[in-house]
């Protein structure tokens, strides 16, 4: 995840270079450092550099890793002959190689020739089964393709040798949540949660599983987990606040006519709603009436 | 035979949700379509006069949604208008199939407003657009599932190659199918300018001003009803 800050830098320097103000390489030094995808423009201002001898060689052997940048920003905007161009110098420099033998897998696999792509990555992790990057291309083959049962299969494979993996956790979280397989993406928020526990991404798109799975006892544990994201995020977070509104409504609902010991105190919704009309007065003033009416319309 | 029903979009409407798909290129996306049922009982047509972009991420989740569309019928109602249809683009550059998130966000919809549309954007004839070399006309298919029997239909927008269109029906059963190819003129767009229109938005890289309800809640500051796009 990129803070507010770096982004901010990112798109000063990206704005610098659209107007010719130079800045080129730090633009996409730090493209690479965040691990953007801005692939348009690294295509651009990369090539930029690579066809201009001089700005070329003064980068000394950083030039390598930009052939390597720009080849895979063009495979993303379909631009395959250059891509072919920046790998086959690549090859040139360095015989054998296997970081070069995994661009050129990408090579085919951006081609669509899905059958040599995975020919060419079981060849690669064959000799060395531990290569995160080929592991996580298959799997992104597979949904490229439109399996997306395989890729499950391969992300899951993947997630039983690297654990820690975060944003593989988040991608399979955010399959099973476009299949509808809520409880499935709930698991994978609670490895993440576990592993880290004061993100407050994490909390937050729990809770909107575990509402979205519907019953008392998940709306229960969603206003929780709501609640959660308000503290780490020092009440900023919007979404959490509407989460909580949400959950008191269809608590009371579910629990209309029962004892008022399973009733919840209406506090939490109380502050939840005081919070987010202070901020829409603040800063979404037009908006405030529209969301006083909806917050009218949870409290039933 | 019901459900013989005209939709008629509006050039907002239009560019409104194509530049949507078009800002967030590597994910799907989704919206509703607003409106009103005009003309006589003869002649039917659902106008459609505005969209709402709605999300570009975690499409499959609850609560986004619904405080998304207590808002809208709020807001509209006061207006007249109703929510009369959903629009939906895929992931994949090459899915063509109507996925079930937006077929359960059609099935609720169509409970409200029985003629109601969903459409699926072509990624593909999406993805062509910002190359468009000449200023003819854009080719841009759009998938109308009505739930009424025997009316589910795809159709190209005006002056298009006839040869992208699919008519789907909706068999008796309560599955949705394609049955057959056919070109139709029962969606059409209002004014016929709005490819022109849109290719000018796209050329001046417009997309990227298009806010949706995700951008709002995430930075409440930005308006979902972008009042800034066609100024």
């Amino acid at each position: 995840m990129v803070s507010k800050t770096d982004e901010a830098q990112v798109n000063r320097l990206e704005n610098q270079v659209d107007n010719g103000g130079g800045g080129a390489w730090e633009y996409l030094c730090l493209v690479r450092k965040l691990k953007l995808r801005r692939s348009d423009k690294v295509l651009k201002h990369g090539l930029s550099i690579l066809n201009d001898p001089k700005k070329r060689s003064s980068l000394g052997p950083d030039e390598w890793t930009l052939y390597e940048q720009v080849a895979i920003a063009a495979m993303d905007c379909q631009c395959l002959d250059v891509a072919k161009d920046c790998i086959k110098t690549l090859q040139k420099r360095f015989l054998e190689s296997k970081r070069v033998g995994r661009l050129e897998a990408m090579l085919l696999e951006a081609k669509g020739s899905w059958a040599e792509a995975e020919k060419a990555y079981t060849s690669l992790l064959e000799d060395n089964p531990f290569d995160q990057v080929i592991h996580k291309r298959r799997a992104a083959m597979a949904k490229a393709q439109g399996n997306i049962l395989g890729a499950i299969e391969w992300l899951n494979k993947y997630l039983e040798i690297f654990m820690a993996d975060h944003d593989a956790w988040r991608e399979l979280a955010e399959i099973y949540v476009s299949l509808q397989m809520y409880k499935q993406a709930a698991f994978c928020y609670e490895e993440l949660i576990l592993s880290q526990p004061t993100n407050p991404l994490y909390h937050l798109a729990y809770a909107d599983v575990l509402y979205t799975l519907g019953g008392l006892e998940n709306i229960q544990a969603a206003k929780k987990y709501y609640a959660s994201t308000v503290d780490l995020t020092g009440g900023k977070n919007t979404r959490a606040l509407l989460g909580i509104c949400l959950c008191t409504s269809a608590m009371g609902q579910l629990t209309k006519g029962r004892n008022k010991e399973d009733k919840e105190s209406p506090e939490l919704q109380i502050l939840a709603a005081t919070a987010l009309e202070r901020d829409y007065k603040q800063r979404a003033p037009t908006k405030l009436s529209l969301l006083t009416s909806t917050l009218r319309s949870l409290k039933l | 035979m019901g459900g013989e029903f005209r939709y008629q979009i509006g050039q907002n409407a239009y560019i409104k949700f194509v530049l949507h798909a078009l800002k967030h290129k590597t994910s799907a996306v989704n919206g509703v379509l607003l409106g009103r049922l005009s003309g006589a009982d003869t002649n039917p047509v659902v106008e459609i006069t505005d969209s709402v972009p709605l999300f570009h991420s975690q499409i499959g989740l609850l609560p986004p949604l619904e405080i998304a569309l207590i808002q809208i019928e709020e807001y509209y109602g006061a207006q007249g208008l109703n929510i009369v249809g959903y629009y939906h683009a895929n992931e994949r550059f090459d899915d063509f199939e109507l996925g079930n998130v937006a077929k359960n966000v059609g099935d609720h919809i169509y409970r409200y407003f029985p003629q109601a549309a969903v459409l699926l954007l072509d990624n593909k004839k999406l993805g062509a657009l910002p190359n468009g070399k000449d200023r003819s006309p854009v080719i841009q298919v759009i998938l109308i599932w009505d739930r009424t029997p025997k009316t589910m239909f795809s159709y190209t927008l005006p002056f298009l190659h006839a040869k992208a269109t699919k008519l789907y029906t909706r068999e008796m059963s309560k599955s949705w199918k394609v049955v057959g190819s056919d070109g139709s003129s029962q969606l059409t767009i209002k004014e016929p300018s709005a490819n022109i229109v849109l290719l000018d938005y796209i050329s001046s890289e417009k997309w990227q001003d298009i806010i949706d309800f995700d951008d709002h809640l995430d930075d409440i500051s930005k308006d979902w009803l972008n009042p800034e796009l066609f100024k």
